[in-house]
């Protein structure tokens, strides 16, 4: 090792100072899920008993669960027992510099407009990106510890604040709620934990720390996310630049808690590898995402989906508190052979309690897009609203969408609304816009933008533009 | 379920084995997710027996009384004595048991299983027992300004409380019609009846077909319409699911000509723990056709509603235009609504809309009323019937909407 | 400036136009009119290039072939359209369409692209012109206009876009009284020595506001009679009936397909 690189090594490890690192041997479990790879990963981890007994309780409804049978999606088996469950945080190879990085990649880095700084770090590219983000994560660690939040690596919070972890985790999520939660639940590797006190406006977008710090968190990630009264938290997830794993199986589980009038405010940027033309090693996301929202508390998933082969995911709110109020965004864009689908669940049972919906998918090539949701509302959830608004667009004459709403009352008073359309670009609005001198591509990606926009101003500024890029990068190829 | 064997044909046959295979929905059937299942399982199948009772006197009561051609079918069997056979120019009207025996093949498509097999047990059911009904036979470019009027009357037995009746409707080239279906049934007794209405539409024929269920409030009742279009044909149809513990409505319209035009409405008003069940599923197989489906609900006391409406749009059915819409009132706190409006788009260039609402009667409407000088109950009953009765309002006969009006008793309002 | 000759349009196998001749000079302002299903609209999609007819013959704006461009290209050229029925695009807001529109053309002559500072100067400056508050352009574009507001914001862009020729559609259909005079204000303000217009009406009610220097009867898909504007009083007091061939069988044009109706 030269020193050079042993110094960049010193600085990496210096980074994770915060969190997101454990000290463990480096080894790898043979592939394959039985009790004794649940047990060895809580060892691994130096879990409390609580936490092996949880797992150990979820890994046994997950035996006797079955796997869902999957509506519209067309899916290869998938083998458990080929998988491995536990492997120790590998160090991705540090790159001397840009050039090393796959040309591929590095054109999409300079498509989206990602800065350079953020490139590097994306891609391990060492040198100043690393130090920068020392830096950056020392100030970040300063402010957040300065307003009591706590924001840490899910086996940090496990060793350091247990209480808290044990009081939520599972609180909004049981394990058996369905397959991949109890999956996830046996045998989840590492995740964030983030904490806000009370009456705290977390003094910063999570996002922006979150972006630098996220990678290779694993494919069963867990993420809980607890709000106290009056409190108010801004967090995003993913990252519009693409990523690839080898795992193709990714199973995660993100649980929000918020509070009497707390605020959580969840945005998500997916762009998994979704496989080549023909659809071939791509990953397959199958996430599940539940906010419970207490008295006059408010919980807003946003999600742009671009990539994956298979997405299926339904953030869901359960509006316990009387006026709480759930919102869902998403764009899901279904291209190649990708399969998405993805929507979301709104459990209405305190009073006026309202959500909204408003879902965007898009299809092109040979995606498949579904949307599915359920509104229910519950006896006690008097002069509960919903309004829903699920628009599809299709593009080309392989594609396919898909709307499933249900939507389930009990009460006399609440009031629901759904509204869905679909549609293609029409020749007359790419025509218009060729005469005002726009090329076919961008007239497409224009139109396609403006079906996005409602979801894309949910969007933290940044991303929103990015997301945009993303969207028109992701459609190459998909015109004419 | 029990089952007694007798089915004469193969096609019946066929299907007798098919009910085994198929077995009984199960809550996980999306199309029976609220169906009653217990219930469903207590119906008892087979040939047809005679009633329990004697068909009410007061028939005339119970249904809407329309002068010209009437078939009515009493626990599964044509009932010569109450029927007006005669057929009109242009129009054959017939028992099915009777072409069954005379010229069976002229109702095979009814009994074919389709090339995957029948998927509803009940339509597998239906196949198997259901040898008499009425046919409708249409020449081409024939127009009937007469309504044909089909009863069906259900009347449970003790050895056997669920009764099976076939409907065929076949409108000829550029020919129009309209056939209302009536079910009733007299009795205190648990029953059942399944009843199975298909309906072929030629080039540029038009049927308004509409289908009035008002059974006893103790029975089940298993509707069941499959449509089959040709070019430029147009179907409408109107559904009253009034009547019946467990009152299901389910149609399935294959647009399979160009420019085929489908126009489905419907109303279900419930009380009581009433469940009232619409299903319905409408293809787009060919290019350029439209379809519109409007459903109403209003659920009182302790009923529940529930629509599952898909609109289905195939490759290929491009210039596919179709609306889906299903509104609903609920007037009480214990009543529930199931409402799943679907959208299947495999096409390009499409125009597909749909839309749900579930609502209370309106406030500001209702006191705009009350400050007229109408009493609150009276103000309230008012919106319901002008909610309700917009679906009332698309059928053509005056005489089935005056009947329909009187049913829900917002003539004396 | 603008040279077409034998100009044919067909889609599938029904002729559209038959053969249209027509020479413009800079700055002159052309009429067409002409009944219903004459091939009005046809003749200006066959300048602008939109897809879906059989287009045979010339058609050369300062010597370049148009026919051989797409629509974006011949926007760069100097062809505006003024739709009869523009176009609405839900979520895409009006200035960032302009500008994107603007900056495409600019970059295709080779031209540096305008700052936003500068362009809502100059956007500004159209707005007056068509007498349009500021919010107009923070709309999405033509999504929820009414008529008038769709047919002044066509007259808007042709203000931001300085085009060397400008083809309008129809302008004044759907239009009241006050509205007719802001849009023909407009065009008229726009006249220059370096711009020339085809104004496609079938009534001469537009030709009060605008005065033509030269009009011509389109009638089943060819030019029937031009003149000078005499020729639309002549139209405005006969109608079309001197030209209108007794087998006159084209059917109406109908709007574009998803058009507002």
């Amino acid at each position: 090792m030269s020193e050079a690189t042993r110094e960049i090594e010193e600085l990496t490890e210096a980074s994770y100072e915060f969190g997101f690192s454990t000290d463990l041997d480096t080894d790898v479990a043979p592939p394959g899920l039985d009790e004794e790879i649940v047990r060895l990963i809580s060892a691994k981890k130096d879990e409390p008993e609580w936490l092996l007994e949880w797992r150990l309780k979820a890994f046994e409804a997950w035996q006797a669960m079955e796997e869902p049978d999957w509506a519209k999606l067309d899916i290869m088996p998938i083998d458990y027992q080929a998988i491995s469950y536990w492997a120790a945080p590998k160090q991705k190879p540090v790159l001397d510099s840009m050039d090393d990085v796959d040309p591929e990649i590095r054109d999409m880095f300079d498509k989206l407009g990602i800065p350079l700084h953020e490139q590097k770090m994306l891609s391990n590219v060492a040198v100043d990106a690393i130090v920068d983000s020392v830096s950056v994560t020392t100030t970040f660690k300063a402010t957040l510890a300065e307003a009591g939040v706590i924001f840490c690596s899910f086996s940090e919070a496990v060793q350091d604040y247990p209480e808290l972890v044990r009081e939520h985790l599972g609180s909004v999520v049981p394990v058996r709620d369905n397959y991949f939660a109890a999956l996830n639940s046996a045998v989840f590797s590492d995740g964030s934990f983030c904490y806000i006190p009370k009456g705290v406006r977390c003094p910063m977008e999570l996002s922006t720390y979150f972006r630098i710090n996220s990678q290779n968190t694993g494919q069963f990630e867990r993420t809980l996310i607890v709000a106290e009264d009056d409190s108010h938290v801004s967090y995003l997830e993913g990252c519009t630049a693409p990523q690839r794993d080898e795992n193709q199986l990714h199973a995660a589980v993100v649980e929000l808690v918020a509070k009497d009038r707390a605020e959580i405010k969840y945005s998500t940027v997916q762009n998994w590898y979704p496989g080549d033309e023909n659809g071939v090693g791509g990953i397959y996301n199958f996430v599940t995402k539940r906010g419970r929202a207490h008295a006059d508390a408010k919980i807003s998933w946003t999600q742009v989906e671009t990539g994956s082969a298979i997405t299926w995911k339904y953030p869901s709110v359960i509006l316990q508190g009387d006026r709480a109020v759930g919102e869902f965004y998403s764009v899901a864009l279904s291209s190649k052979r990708q399969q998405a689908d993805t929507g979301t669940k709104m459990i209405h049972i305190g009073k006026d309690t309202t959500s909204s919906i408003i879902s965007k998918g898009i299809s092109a090539g040979n995606g498949q897009n579904t949307y599915r949701g359920l509104v229910k509302v519950m006896r006690s959830a008097e002069n509960a609203r919903n309004y829903t608004q699920c628009d599809s667009l299709l593009l080309g004459k392989d594609c396919g969408a898909h709307t499933i709403p249900y939507i389930e009352v009990k009460n006399p008073g609440a009031q629901i609304e759904h509204e869905a359309s679909t549609s293609t670009v029409g020749e007359d609005q790419l025509y218009y816009c060729r005469q005002r001198g726009m090329t076919e591509e961008d007239a497409m990606s224009m139109i396609v933008n403006g079906f996005c926009r409602e979801v894309f101003n949910e969007l933290p500024m940044e991303f929103a533009v990015e997301a945009q890029r993303l969207l028109s990068v992701s459609l190459e190829g998909s015109v004419g | 379920m029990t089952i007694h064997p007798d089915p004469s044909s193969e096609a019946r046959l066929g299907a007798l084995d098919r009910i085994g295979e198929i077995g009984y929905p199960t809550k996980r059937d999306e199309a029976w997710r609220h169906a009653p299942h217990r219930a469903l399982g207590e119906l008892t199948f087979g040939p047809p027996v005679a009633p329990g009772i004697g068909v009410p006197a007061e028939l005339d009561n119970q249904i809407p009384v329309l002068e010209g051609p009437r078939v009515v079918v009493v626990n599964g069997s044509v009932d010569a004595s109450l029927s007006n056979l005669a057929g009109l120019d242009g129009l054959r009207l017939s028992s099915l048991a009777e072409v069954l025996a005379e010229r069976p093949e002229q109702v095979a498509a009814h009994f074919e299983q389709g090339d995957s097999g029948i998927a509803d047990v009940f339509v597998a059911l239906n196949v198997a027992y259901g040898a008499d009904g009425a046919v409708v036979q249409v020449a081409d470019g024939v127009v009937l300004d007469v309504p044909i009027h089909i009863v069906d009357v259900g009347l449970p037995a003790a050895a056997q409380n669920a009764t099976c009746t076939g409907v065929l409707i076949d409108i000829g080239v550029g020919s129009s019609a309209t056939v209302i279906e009536t079910r009733v049934g007299a009795g205190s007794e648990f029953g059942g009846s399944n009843i199975r209405t298909t309906i072929a539409l030629a080039d540029d024929s038009t049927l308004e077909h509409v289908l009035l269920q008002d059974v006893p409030s103790v029975q089940v009742h298993l509707s069941r319409v499959d449509v089959t279009q040709r070019a430029g044909s147009v179907f409408k149809a109107r559904s009253f699911n009034l009547g019946a513990a467990y009152g299901r409505i389910a149609y399935n319209v294959q647009l399979a000509g160009t420019g085929a035009h489908a126009d489905l409405s419907g109303l279900f008003f419930g009380f009581g723990d009433q469940t009232l069940d619409q299903q319905v599923n409408v293809v787009h197989a060919a290019a350029g056709c439209t379809s519109r489906q409007t459903y109403r609900g209003v659920l009182d006391e302790e009923s529940t509603g529930v629509f599952n409406g898909g609109i289905d749009v195939r490759p290929g059915a491009d210039g596919t235009d179709a609306v889906q819409s299903n509104d609903n009132l609920l007037l009480s706190d214990r009543a529930a609504i199931n409402t799943q409006p679907r959208l299947e788009i495999l096409a390009d260039e499409v125009a597909c809309k749909h839309g749900a609402t579930v609502g209370q009667l309106d406030e500001t409407a209702l006191y705009y009323l009350r400050s007229r000088g109408i009493a609150a109950d009276e103000a309230r009953r008012l919106l319901i019937n002008g909610f309700a009765d917009q679906a009332v309002d698309d059928v053509g006969i005056e005489t089935v909407r005056a009947w329909i009006i009187h049913r829900l008793g917002h003539d004396h309002a | 400036m603008l040279h077409v000759e034998n100009l044919t349009a067909a889609i599938g196998d029904k002729p559209i136009l038959k053969g249209v001749d027509l020479d413009i000079g800079e700055g002159e302002v052309h009429a067409i009119m002409g009944p219903n299903g004459s091939g009005k609209s046809t003749f200006a999609h066959a300048l602008a290039g939109r897809d879906g007819y059989e287009i045979g013959g010339v058609a050369t704006l300062d010597g370049s072939d148009l026919l051989e461009m797409t629509p974006e290209q011949r926007a760069a050229a100097g062809v505006f359209m003024g739709f009869q029925y523009p176009v609405e695009i839900p979520g895409v807001n009006n200035m960032y369409f302009l500008r994107t529109a603007l900056n495409s053309v600019r970059k295709a002559r080779g031209e540096t692209e305008v700052g936003a500072r500068d362009f809502l100067a100059v956007a500004k400056q159209a707005m007056e012109l068509v007498e349009m508050k500021q919010d107009f352009l923070d709309r999405a574009v033509n999504a929820g206009f009414s008529g008038g507001e769709k047919k002044r914001n066509e007259i808007l862009q042709m203000a931001v876009m300085e085009p060397r020729l400008a083809v309008l559609d129809e302008t004044d259909s759907g239009l009241d009284i006050d509205a007719l005079r802001i849009i023909a204000s407009g065009v008229n303000a726009l006249r220059g020595p370096d711009r020339s217009m085809i104004v496609i009406t079938h009534y001469q009610r537009l030709l009060d506001y605008i005065k033509p220097d030269f009009v011509h009867v389109l009638v089943n898909g060819k030019i029937v009679q031009s003149g000078d504007h005499t020729l639309a009083l002549h139209l405005e007091d006969h109608g079309y009936a001197d030209f209108v061939n007794h087998d006159l069988d084209d059917a109406p044009e109908k709007p574009l397909t998803g058009a507002p109706s």
